[in-house]
């Protein structure tokens, strides 16, 4: 019997779970603003900075602050290191619900 | 101290991989816009303005240019409002999604500007019932086309076959006259674009 693989401990919660697959479901090359993201996973601004800090702690997003005209704006984007946890976890998933 | 205890609960593998598929699903849905307000705008511009065009053409209740009037600013404001909807959320998104979307409004700028153009230098020359005809294919031609490549562009079905099926009405009713080419438009084309509009936001309020 193989072990089951570890899951990932950075995207194993909810939160940060929702997190991950939104910003994936926007594709490789695309980056959203932190109140687009906050507006389709519908938290809190606090709790989705607290989040957005570990994931970014963990190299999975990446976090640009940068102006629009003269709005400051703060965009978020995966990263390929969080694209690939990502791939990981839900293949670990996956794995774990076939030997279950 | 631990206000994230509730979010960081675990779950079950198969919580998890349920959350990751609705979470998805429901990101794509908010990302393509509010289906009422992209293709029932669209539905009952046509069902009015062709619907006015048919009587003009049928019965001659309607002056032919009240009835093109009101297909045309019906139909600038079905542009305005599916722009909008599709606005909304995208203009949140920065990359290759948004540089998408500006060059497909691009092409319904540029293919709406070619048709004014040639409609304005041709209509002159036309006999009187078939100018109407003239406009009204051209638009239509280029709605379809576009709604097919839109399909293309986002890989949504549904927007292809609405294209499509317009393109075939339309090519049906070049051939066989102003007349029938207006019942078509009205009946066909905007029939469909408000039941697929109506249906897919209700299928969507019923949740999945």
């Amino acid at each position: 019997m193989t072990a089951p693989r570890e899951l990932d401990p950075v995207i194993h919660a909810q939160a940060r779970l929702k997190v991950i697959a939104t910003l994936n479901t926007l594709g490789e090359t695309n980056q959203i603003t932190f109140p687009g993201l906050r507006e389709l996973l519908g938290m809190t601004a606090g709790n989705l900075s607290v989040h957005l800090g570990k994931l970014e702690e963990a190299g999975y997003v990446e976090i640009v602050k940068t102006h629009r005209g003269r709005t400051p704006t703060t965009y978020v984007a995966l990263t390929r290191q969080g694209r690939r946890a990502f791939e990981d976890y839900t293949a670990a998933i996956r794995e774990l619900l076939d030997l279950g | 101290m631990n206000r994230l205890d509730d979010d960081d609960r675990p779950l079950s593998p198969e919580e998890m991989l349920r959350l990751i598929e609705e979470q998805q699903s429901a990101t794509s849905r908010r990302l393509g816009g509010d289906p009422l307000l992209t293709y029932t705008p669209w539905g009952i511009a046509w069902g009015v303005g062709f619907g006015a065009l048919f009587l003009h053409y049928a019965y001659g209740l309607v002056p032919r240019g009240v009835a093109l009037s009101v297909l045309f600013s019906l139909m600038v404001l079905a542009m305005a409002v599916s722009s909008f909807a599709q606005r909304s959320m995208s203009s949140q998104v920065r990359g290759e999604a948004a540089e998408r979307g500006m060059m497909y409004g691009f092409a319904w700028l540029f293919g709406f500007a070619g048709m004014f153009a040639l409609g304005v230098r041709l209509s002159p020359l036309l006999p009187v019932e078939e100018t109407g005809l003239l406009w009204a294919v051209m638009s239509m031609t280029i709605v379809a086309a576009l709604y097919i490549a839109g399909g293309a562009v986002w890989r949504v079905r549904t927007m292809f076959f609405l294209g499509a099926g317009l393109a075939v009405l339309n090519v049906v009713g070049a051939i066989a006259g102003p007349g029938v080419h207006a019942l078509l438009m009205s009946v066909g084309a905007g029939g469909a674009f408000i039941v697929v509009g109506v249906v897919q936001r209700i299928r969507r309020r019923g949740g999945a």
